[in-house]
């Protein structure tokens, strides 16, 4: 099973919750980000590609610098409790389903 | 077919249901048995290391969720264990007890195939209604996003 790069995954890591609690009040160079943490400059730039890659995070170039912003709108994605039960089991039964029908072929 | 797959809230109640391609027995099976269990339970990218399962009243299934570079220590204690038509079992272990919830699945045979309805029961439907809040809080960035811990506690398969 291939590990998934949603919402989801990305906000389920403290260190990444704490970037984005840092970029919701401003936006940062990586190197900015990196300072509030004690982890190195190069876990900390994979979380922010993680967070890129699912869009929680943009990025913009000023000058010679690139700036990380957080972007709300992906965090709709988890606008609500209900919903999210509703897809996880919805994809669980999707496992459950795949998994049946393996065991099954391989029986006949 | 896609009308036996469903999901609804009613009141206190999140009702799913799924009709699966297998006999009952089967799927029965693979929801009590730990060598299947493991084969497609639990958060997608995540293996499962299961302790010990008894699946029996008051009995309980403890396991560990392996994924996003830790380990989930979780817990589940069957309430109800009717082979192979009924299985009802808890969630405990939350730090605010309102949270917990009993997830009861029923197993229907219909002409080979098995309808499954699980249905999700919180202590009111208020508590759900607090649960959306917590996570609608979090939209737009306003509120610290360390709320999202809380909510992600309360999802099953990441008790931490």
């Amino acid at each position: 099973m291939e590990a998934r790069r949603d919402v989801f995954q990305a906000i389920a890591d403290p260190t990444r919750r704490a970037i984005l609690g840092l970029l919701a009040i401003q936006a940062m160079t990586p190197g900015a980000i990196a300072e509030n943490f004690d982890s190195s400059r190069q876990t900390i730039s994979k979380h922010i590609q993680i967070l890129t890659e699912c869009q929680l995070v943009a990025q913009e170039q000023r000058g010679r610098e690139i700036y990380y912003y957080f972007n709300p709108q992906k965090l709709k994605e988890v606008a609500d409790w209900v919903s999210q039960y509703q897809k996880y089991w919805d994809k669980k039964f999707d496992s459950l389903e795949r998994y049946l029908a393996r065991i099954q072929k391989k029986k006949r | 077919m896609d009308n036996y797959n469903s999901f609804k809230q009613e009141d206190n109640i999140l009702i799913h249901t799924r009709l699966l391609d297998a006999p009952r027995e089967l799927v029965w099976e693979v929801w009590t048995n730990p060598e299947h269990i493991k084969e497609w339970w639990g958060p997608d990218g995540f293996s499962l290391t299961t302790q010990s399962m008894t699946v029996a009243p008051g009995q309980t299934w403890d396991f560990i969720m392996h994924g996003m570079g830790r380990d989930w220590v979780n817990k589940i204690e069957y309430v109800e264990v009717i082979k192979p038509s009924l299985l009802s079992y808890k969630h405990s272990g939350e730090k605010n007890e309102d949270y917990n919830f009993t997830v009861s699945i029923s197993f229907e045979e219909i002409g080979g195939k098995t309808l499954l309805t699980m249905k999700s029961i919180f202590k009111s439907k208020e508590i759900i209604d607090e649960l959306n809040r917590k996570v609608n809080a979090i939209e737009g960035g306003k509120q610290t996003l360390n709320r999202l811990s809380s909510y992600l506690k309360t999802f099953p398969g990441n008790h931490s």
